[in-house]
């Protein structure tokens, strides 16, 4: 496979997030500006102008309409996907993180770091039909553990939230109560801090990559550890196939020590695992600087990968990938 | 490559040891001061509140390693000297250090930073700014090319730093456009190349300007032994962060070499590599403002899209270029050293040295736009019969390995 190599952002990609569609692609990198792309050819749509700080991720409703946006710049936003109109501010006292709307789109959970005395946080918010009718307020805020917390996602039916960062533990919270209802097991669970996270198609299951250098996968119900995926480089970034049963994993050593270091230790392949034997299945290389992002797209026939780079590579499987026997 | 290098050489790694033990060795003590505390978080550093802001608006969420040591010095008013590797964070480092100490309720010029070229002038305004934005810094860039009245206008009306090239900044302090009063922060990027032959002079006579009492920062990726001494001039007992020579280079950057035996086969062998070149940013630097302009022609005439730049050129023009190579418009910029020390262009990824590099400290500035914080990056060497001897003393001074360039070039970017 011959990758598309997409060049927009200035400084290094933090996010990619497919439309359920998939025929778009949003990118988030540090430079200010969440992008937008033709999926299928790699042209860029438009850019999202409005954010004063890097842009840590993204997510886009069911029916393409709205996109949210967490950033450094201590605020999330909402954007008219077609317009790249900004609807909505939600301001914070400290930068945004992880953004996630819920299944129906009518709420939104989004993390905020710790920044001096404040603790990070997981706050939940109503998202109004009417932008004009919009409101700042929390329906709920869960005062976090220690660390940043990378990633927030819903649970089935909009009864959890899942959240995992710093402390490289994952827990599930009750979404009305805020009570905490499960913390993965820190015996089988990540070492380091985990990093990001990918739901599986029929969200049963997710991912998650961690800099302990494995992605492992969890019951969304129960938390238990499914399979463990381990790697020789740091993980930032974790997807799944929906069609096969083909887990992917990005990373590479920490950024501030890839120039220092021989050219050989920088492991920045896109690797791919199979989900249920957990054997390496190949890899795809390209990126000259860590991966820090990875998505698949809902149809199962491409995937793009971010780097520390600035790029955003988007492969098209040829067909053998669909034949690949282990 | 057998043999050692004779004495007198520019690479000549006896006499530089020697003279810089000599600098840092029982009498130097004297000089320095001694500061061991490291810094893993920007938290622990003791900074303002929108300073924090700021660095981690920018999407910095933990320090490097100049950073972790080097940030709080400064922020103390120490006077400091800094050395780290190309990419790995000084300027950041310096602009924490001018915006933690400024009083933003004088609007006064209270720090300058001088930088060799406009362009990075520029950018380090750009960063400046940036960190700087919950704090409300006023930042102007003070560089020739630009029209004067525009400059004395905007100075009057206040800022709080001023980041400019010698030149313009002797300029308006001539004119006492730029009041020197309240100038208390003095920042010199690339200081071995300000404090060269070409700069030296006109650092003098800013430094003459200047109040009395200051606190001097000196940046820079090279500090060779003459350019410490002379910060033994103007420095106060400084914090010192050094790098030994043999550990300056970026094992991040592949780094080869093509024998093209003969100079009129280098353009040659660089139409050869022009499809690996276009594949993602490229700089190519030959050594004078002449060659770039026949090396552009020379290009363009066999249909290949490049851009050029160099100091003879407008300064419209060379912005315009600039900001064509940052957004990737264009992916092919042909230059002289003008842009060898500092430019920060995110997706660079490939460096020619066409001609290798008259100055030796530039041989790693230059392969340093290529392997910037985060990303790998690819140097390629065009050597001729003539270029051998200092093929041979880079390897040796910088301990360094170069290899003969493989023929899947395009695998290895």
């Amino acid at each position: 496979m011959r990758p598309i190599l997409m060049k927009g952002h200035e400084r290094p990609l933090t996010f990619l997030k497919y439309n359920r569609d998939g025929d778009l692609l949003f990118s988030c990198a540090k430079d200010h500006n969440p992008t937008v792309w033709f999926a299928d050819n790699g042209e860029r749509l438009g850019t999202y102008r409005g954010h004063n700080g890097a842009v840590w991720t993204c997510d886009v409703s069911r029916d393409s309409v709205r996109l949210i946006t967490g950033s450094a710049d201590q605020t999330a936003k909402l954007w008219d996907v077609q317009s790249g109109l900004q609807l909505y501010t939600f301001n914070f006292d400290s930068p945004a993180r992880s953004v996630d709307f819920s299944v129906g789109d009518r709420l939104a959970v989004i993390t905020t770091d710790p920044f001096m005395e404040l603790s990070s946080a997981i706050h939940v918010k109503r998202i109004a039909d009417d932008p004009t009718e919009q409101s700042g307020e929390s329906l709920l805020l869960i005062k976090g553990p220690l660390g940043r917390i990378n990633r927030a996602i819903w649970g089935p039916l909009n009864s959890t939230i899942i959240s995992a960062g710093e402390d490289a533990v994952i827990r599930i919270w009750d979404s009305e109560t805020g009570k905490l209802l499960k913390e993965s097991d820190k015996e089988s669970g990540h070492k380091k801090t985990v990093t990001s996270l990918a739901k599986s198609a029929d969200g049963s299951h997710f991912l998650t990559g961690s800099l302990d250098k494995s992605a492992r996968l969890w019951d969304t119900r129960s938390l238990t550890l499914i399979k463990t995926y381990v790697t020789e480089r740091p993980v930032n970034a974790v997807t799944m196939s929906p069609l096969l049963d083909h887990v992917v994993i990005g990373g590479g050593q920490d950024a501030s020590a890839v120039t220092t270091t021989d050219h050989r230790a920088g492991k920045f392949e896109a690797k791919f695992f199979d989900k249920i034997l957990q054997e390496e299945i190949g890899g795809v290389k390209g990126h000259f600087g860590p991966i820090n992002a990875l998505a698949f797209n809902p149809d199962g026939k491409s995937f793009s990968s971010g780097g520390e780079d600035g790029y955003v590579r988007l492969h098209h499987f040829d067909p053998d990938y669909f034949n690949i026997k282990i | 490559m057998a043999g050692s290098a004779p004495e007198g050489s520019q690479f000549d790694a006896r006499q530089y040891d020697a003279k810089m033990n000599e600098l840092l060795g029982t009498d130097g003590q004297d000089f320095f001061t001694s500061y061991d505390e490291v810094c893993e978080s920007f938290d622990a550093m003791g900074l303002q509140e929108n300073l924090l802001r700021g660095i981690y608006a920018y999407g910095f969420e933990k320090p490097s390693a100049i950073q972790q040591r080097g940030i709080v010095p400064f922020c103390k008013g120490l006077d400091v000297i800094q050395q780290a590797q190309s990419g790995t964070g000084k300027t950041a480092t310096f602009c924490s250090g001018v915006l933690q100490q400024l009083d933003y309720s004088l609007v006064e010029c209270q720090a300058l930073v001088l930088a060799p070229t406009r362009e990075l002038a520029q950018q380090i305004e750009k960063v400046m700014r940036a960190l700087g934005d919950y704090l409300g810094v006023k930042v102007h860039v003070c560089v020739g090319g630009t029209i004067v009245r525009e400059d004395q206008r905007i100075l009057s009306s206040g800022v709080h730093v001023v980041v400019g090239t010698p030149g313009r900044v002797f300029d308006m302090l001539c004119r006492q456009s730029l009041r020197p009063d309240n100038i208390r922060m003095f920042v010199l990027d690339e200081a071995d190349e300000m404090l060269s032959r070409g700069f030296k002079d006109q650092i003098y006579d800013i430094f003459q300007l200047l109040p009395p009492k200051i606190q001097v920062g000196v940046f820079s990726a090279t500090m060779p032994p003459e350019a410490l001494e002379i910060t033994r001039k103007f420095m106060n007992k400084p914090v010192r962060i050094l790098v030994k020579r043999d550990e300056l280079t970026l094992e991040g950057i592949k780094q080869f070499f093509v024998n093209v035996d003969k100079e009129d086969w280098k353009l040659e062998t660089l139409c050869d590599l022009y499809e690996t070149l276009a594949i993602t940013q490229s700089v190519i630097f030959v050594n004078t403002r002449r060659k770039v302009d026949w090396l552009t022609d020379k290009m363009r005439s066999r249909d290949h899209t490049v851009s050029a730049t160099h100091g003879d050129m407008d300064q419209n023009t060379r912005d315009i270029i600039m900001r064509e190579f940052r957004s990737g418009s264009s992916r092919v910029l042909i230059t002289t050293d003008l842009l060898a020390r500092g430019i920060d262009v995110q997706q660079v990824s490939l460096v020619i040295n066409y001609d290798l590099p008259t100055q030796p400290e530039n041989y790693l500035h230059r392969i340093g736009r290529s392997g910037r914080f985060g990303r790998k990056g690819v140097a390629i060497n065009f050597v001729t019969g003539d270029d051998e001897r200092m093929l041979f003393d880079i390897q040796k001074f910088y301990n360094v390995q170069i290899e003969e360039l493989p023929a899947n070039v395009a695998d290895l970017i």
